[in-house]
């Protein structure tokens, strides 16, 4: 440093010293100085053409080498002469070049390389080689609009946009198509959703409350993708306030009548019940109550049931003068129901007209279950059981034996029964009996309903003397049966074994009343078919 | 197949000439014919384009030719003689018929060559059958959309749109004139980068023919 200004020193004080000299000295005193260097290499970073109709190249320059650096932009191109130099560079900014409508050439190919020079060099960059064709890229769509509509009451996006500005595509040479995409605010998931040439779009699936920000960018016929535009935000408002007034006025308008209705209903109840379920009428039997019926235990019932009838006890039975068996075929017992039904037996409790009179059949379970024929009696003998119930139950009530009913009851078959409506008044006696009218079976008979003749009264036979009868007391087992002497206060036992008579046990009193014939004993000769007949006793008086 | 489909558009752009949308013979409605026949080879053209651009991708890869090499531009297409306007404005200044016979002549131009083109390509086992299949297509492509656009052309001369300068270029003699040998000298990756600048012309020029012939039908 010091030599070159002694140089320049002595050199200006010299004779006249030439000027480049100088400016080399001045050079080599700058070089010197702060270590100059010839320029970085400067880097294309690429051409683009946003309407197919101008391009822009811009460069990056390298390192400033401390000089200052001029960088210039030279191309060739196809179908032209030589080298030039870029036509513009200020419009586009710096470091750019900018080739306007007149230099701009579609379907041929550029050639283009920048160029960095300072004093001390220049130093080109790699170059690029194109055609127009190829760096055709638009800008952003602009202006993009969001506006939430409604339409049937459902909320849509409707999303418009401009054409980027310097594009202008009436005359066919560019076609823009466009694309969007949409996102909830929260979410990282884009949608996308391509419009084609449209410059709007609507976007029906969006959630009332949310935030949404779109985006939009287009291309220019098979050009790249332009950038997306800037997110525009919309918030899609949380109820969309419908402006039906005169809906909302005619369903409150229509309810009115509607709960006048029902208030009407409602205070009236009885009677719209009573319109709509008639009641049924109540069960009409006669002595019976029916609210005790509904209400009561069975054995409330069957003690109302029982009352009405005035069953006499149980117990005091064997005591008294023992009924005839009368037994009838009764038309009003049938019922339909099969033998083991438990319904049908407390549905006979039910009907009207419940007598417990004597028309009944008597039979065994056994025989009369299949038999179609024998319906009645299988009825009958259901009803038989039904009175060995309320007379079962009559029993509880007394306390009476019971047990010892139900026992004979099923093994001989013979339906005892106590009833009062049957009593026929003869010469001034009660007594009920009928005559048998009919024998089904074994041990089955059927009585004739009709008040039976006095021939079976014990009296009246005693005085005509023709014919021998006598009444059961008891029976014992299968083919035992008691008679009773017409007294009634002394029992005359005969005891059968088997089908015949045996002996006499007892001699029975005469009744002071009865003349003429003296029966002592009266034993019975009961053969199989359940004739009772009576084999005269010697007399024992 | 896309194949036919394609030949199907063609071929009912005479479809269209004996069963025109309107039933009546009126002028607008032969205009709205005409429109919908340029839709036809437009989209026709942007098709044939799109596939030119995906087989050039797919050469770069296989090949990776040197893009930036530093010397001049010498890019010699075949299609070179034709003069055909470079940007918007010039299009635009260029008479109908004129246009219109720049893209029959490129049309005309590179029948041979993709057929060609495409023989070769069946030859070689290093691309697969996509890619044979496309040249298939372009191929075909470019013979349906010579005819498509006789068609169009001979709608405009018969509405008076054009003149009837516009020479048949089916006829032997015009293809003799075009069928040069150079193509033969090509490259399979400069002939698919010359086809692929032509089909964008043709799109372009078809395009701006139409906004000029029919501009109030989506322009």
């Amino acid at each position: 440093m010091l030599l070159l200004l002694l140089l320049l020193r002595f050199s200006g004080a010299g004779v006249r010293m030439k000027g480049g000299l100088r400016l080399v000295v001045l050079l080599m005193l700058s070089v010197e100085s702060s270590s100059l260097s010839p320029p970085g290499k400067p880097v294309l970073l690429g051409c683009r053409s946003p309407e197919k109709e101008t391009f822009t190249c811009w460069w990056k320059p390298g390192l400033d080498g401390g000089l200052p650096t001029v960088h210039r932009l030279y191309y060739e191109r196809e179908q032209l002469e030589g080298t030039h130099e870029c036509p513009d560079y200020r419009s586009a900014g710096s470091n750019s070049c900018f080739f306007d409508k007149n230099h701009t050439y579609i379907w041929v190919d550029y050639h283009v390389m920048v160029e960095a020079s300072n004093a001390l060099g220049n130093v080109p960059s790699d170059p690029l080689k194109f055609d127009v064709m190829e760096i055709v890229r638009p800008y952003a769509p602009e202006n993009v609009t969001l506006m939430v509509e409604e339409k049937q009451e459902s909320p849509y996006l409707h999303i418009r946009w401009k054409h980027p500005s310097n594009t202008v595509s009436r005359s066919g040479w560019i076609t823009i198509k466009y694309q969007l995409r949409v996102k909830q605010e929260n979410s990282n998931d884009w949608k996308n959703y391509t419009s084609g040439t449209q410059m709007g779009f609507s976007l029906y699936s969006i959630h009332p409350g949310a935030v949404y920000e779109v985006q939009v960018r287009c291309t220019l016929d098979h050009s790249s993708w332009s950038e997306w535009s800037n997110t525009t935000f919309v918030k899609i408002p949380n109820y969309l306030q419908n402006e039906r007034p005169f809906g909302i006025l005619v369903s409150i308008f229509s309810t009115i009548p509607v709960v006048a209705a029902l208030c009407v209903l409602v205070t009236k109840r009885k009677y719209v019940k009573r319109f709509l379920l008639p009641p049924v009428p109540g069960p009409k039997i006669r002595g019976v109550d029916v609210q005790l019926l509904k209400s009561g235990k069975s054995e409330d019932v069957l003690g109302a049931l029982i009352v009405n009838q005035n069953f006499p006890p149980m117990v005091a039975r064997k005591d008294q003068m023992e009924e005839y068996l009368i037994v009838s075929d009764g038309g009003e017992w049938l019922l339909p129901a099969p033998l083991k039904s438990q319904k049908k037996k407390k549905s006979s409790f039910i009907p009207a007209g419940f007598h417990l009179d004597s028309q009944c059949k008597e039979s065994t379970p056994s025989q009369v279950q299949e038999n179609k024929d024998e319906m009645k009696s299988s009825s009958n003998l259901e009803q038989k059981q039904e009175f060995s119930g309320i007379n079962f139950a009559a029993a509880d009530l007394q306390k009476g034996a019971s047990e010892n009913f139900m026992q004979r009851l099923p093994n001989s078959g013979y339906v005892d029964i106590q009833r009062q409506e049957n009593i026929v008044e003869v010469d001034g006696i009660l007594v009920d009996y009928s005559r048998v009218k009919e024998v089904n079976g074994d041990n089955v008979f059927i009585l004739q309903k009709e008040n039976v003749p006095l021939s079976l009264d014990v009296q009246r036979r005693e005085e005509s003397m023709s014919e021998d009868y006598s009444r059961v007391k008891e029976v014992n087992g299968d083919n035992v049966v008691l008679l009773q002497k017409q007294n009634g206060s002394d029992d005359s036992f005969c005891t059968e074994k088997g089908n015949r008579y045996t002996h006499c046990t007892n001699q029975t009193q005469r009744n002071p009343h009865m003349t003429g014939l003296s029966k002592i004993g009266v034993c019975t000769d009961l053969s199989s078919d359940g004739y009772v007949d009576t084999i005269p006793a010697p007399s024992l008086i | 197949m896309r194949q036919s489909a394609r030949l199907q558009t063609i071929l009912d752009l005479t479809a269209v000439d004996a069963a025109p949308l309107c039933t009546n013979a009126q002028a607008g409605c032969h205009v709205l014919s005409l429109a919908n026949l340029f839709d036809r080879v437009i989209q026709h053209s942007a098709r044939m384009h799109g596939i030119s651009n995906d087989l050039h991708s797919e050469f770069e890869l296989y090949f990776l030719p040197s893009k930036n090499q530093i010397g001049r531009v010498s890019r010699n297409c075949h299609t070179s003689s034709i003069l055909t306007p470079n940007g918007k404005e010039n299009a635009q200044r260029m008479a109908r018929e004129e246009l219109t016979e720049v893209i029959l002549k490129l049309l005309v131009a590179w029948r041979d060559p993709l057929w060609h083109f495409h023989q070769s390509m069946a030859h070689h086992h290093d691309f697969n059958n996509f890619s044979s299949n496309k040249s298939l297509e372009m191929s075909d492509m470019v013979h349906e959309l010579r005819k498509g656009v006789q068609k169009v052309v001979e709608k405009m001369q018969m509405l008076g749109i054009i003149s009837n300068s516009v020479s048949n270029l089916a006829s032997p003699e015009a293809l003799l004139a075009s069928d040069s040998a150079e193509w033969r000298l090509m490259k399979d990756y400069d002939l698919l980068y010359c086809f692929r600048r032509d089909s964008n012309k043709v799109q372009n020029y078809l395009k701006i023919l139409k906004c000029r012939i029919v501009p109030e039908h989506g322009c």
